[in-house]
């Protein structure tokens, strides 16, 4: 056990090594190496538990190198950071439990780190914030929320109400992230061009690992869609809360198609 | 027992205190990525918050006795050397050990000491902080009992490290002992 990650290279990009997983885990860096089903099957609700829990363990992780690599940052975002590292542990735990309560396991699955190895190679820390929690973190919000709109309406309500409460947490992060980039930019016009590398660099790593165009099959033999074609509708609803502006959203909605997650009605 | 009578020796230990926290936030945040038990993860996550509230509190502190917000103070050489020891721990069990069985229980006693040696009318806001320190660090511990029975870890340097700990007599460096 190392107490140093160190880096590799793939593509002509360099990107940070694994974070340490038990042996029971098999890490892949591709969609198409995940087991990732397209029904509503035991097992495809065990391997989106499964992918949601090892998910929010690489959140984890990310936030705590973000609180030990970068002691010079000012200790209310520390703070923030510490907090998130709280509530990331505590949606591992959840989904773990719910995980158990279906039949499952750890390591039944393939799993993914790539948003450590990217995030954690960025040698910023609001880069880190803008890629991990305004970029990555947003677009989890997206995903939780049809998620657990999709689950309650095929009668898993308790899996329903478990990711609902992550999906308030992940707001918070997304908020407080989306706060510190605009005023640590506020003090310091040049902290923009690391965010804007911070972004560059991400979407230049996620292309070495996306779905082909055309759409690949996967390891368990599932079709998957054109990278394009996977947006997520946009949780318009949280990405307000989280604060993003109107412009941005907009330009959000854009990029997917203009397709919205349209708020639930609320019971009178 | 050092009975503390000035406001600027209350701010040293205060200070002292508060960079023992920062400290355990950094150690256990550095151990999560690193740690390959999940378990153990999800147990430095939770305690990586509780010590930045600690820290959080001891520094908003430290300015009501006169100092800047969250100044610190670096222990002393010999309590500081026990604090690199037991942050170079490798292993799960060796890191869970030094920590939660190394560590800990010694700052439950100092920060004790803490509490009977100090005013306990004109310094009631530290005794309230250190008191909600020493209360968490008592749970930590059993969490960390936990975890060792649930991932059967074995035996680590605690106990050894822990003995050392209490031959160092004073935490404080030693010009604010």
């Amino acid at each position: 056990m190392s107490d140093d990650i160190g880096y590799w290279q793939v593509g002509g990009i360099t990107l940070r090594a694994e974070p340490a997983r038990e042996d029971c885990f098999t890490v892949v860096y591709r969609d198409a190496d995940m087991h990732e089903h397209d029904d509503h099957s035991e097992a495809a609700r065990r391997e989106n538990l499964h992918r949601h829990m090892t998910n929010e363990m690489v959140s984890l992780e990310i936030a705590a190198a973000c609180v030990h690599e970068f002691p010079d940052a000012p200790w209310e975002l520390r703070m923030e950071l510490a907090r998130q590292c709280w509530d990331e542990a505590r949606h591992v735990k959840v989904l773990h439990r719910r995980l158990l309560e279906l039949g499952g396991y750890k390591g039944e699955f393939p799993i993914g780190t790539l948003e450590w190895n990217v995030t954690c190679a960025l040698d910023s820390l609001i880069g880190r914030l803008a890629t991990q929690n305004r970029t990555l973190e947003a677009g989890a919000m997206d995903v939780v929320g049809i998620l657990a709109r999709n689950v309650r309406d095929s009668g898993d309500n308790e899996t329903a109400d478990v990711l609902e409460g992550i999906l308030a947490d992940e707001v918070q992060h997304v908020r407080f992230a989306n706060r510190w980039i605009k005023k640590l930019v506020s003090e310091d016009k040049r902290q923009l061009m690391k965010v804007a590398s911070a972004v560059r660099f991400l979407i230049e790593a996620n292309s070495k690992f996306q779905i082909r165009e055309g759409g690949e099959t996967n390891a368990i033999g599932v079709k998957l869609a054109s990278p394009e074609a996977r947006i997520p509708a946009v949780n318009v609803e949280d990405r307000k809360l989280a604060e993003f502006t109107d412009d941005e959203i907009h330009e959000i909605l854009r990029q997917a198609g203009f397709r919205t997650l349209v708020p639930n009605a609320v019971p009178a | 027992m050092t009975i503390l009578k000035s406001v600027s020796a209350r701010a040293d230990a205060v200070g002292t205190f508060r960079y023992v926290s920062v400290w355990l936030m950094e150690t256990t945040a550095r151990w999560t990525p690193t740690t390959p038990e999940m378990e153990a993860k999800v147990m430095f996550g939770r305690h990586i918050w509780d010590y930045a509230q600690m820290a959080d509190a001891l520094g908003k502190r430290t300015f009501e006795l006169r100092r800047h917000e969250h100044f610190t103070l670096a222990p002393s050489a010999a309590y500081t050397a026990l604090l690199k020891e037991a942050g170079a721990a490798h292993s799960t069990a060796d890191r869970i050990s030094a920590l939660y069985d190394g560590i800990l229980p010694g700052l439950i006693a100092r920060y004790s000491d803490y509490i009977a040696g100090t005013d306990k009318i004109l310094d009631e806001p530290t005794i309230v902080i250190v008191d909600r320190i020493v209360r968490e660090l008592a749970r930590q511990r059993a969490e960390a009992d936990e975890l060792k029975a649930v991932l059967k870890l074995a035996a680590g340097p605690g106990p050894h490290l822990a003995t050392r700990e209490k031959k160092v007599s004073s935490m404080l460096a030693e010009a604010a002992a």
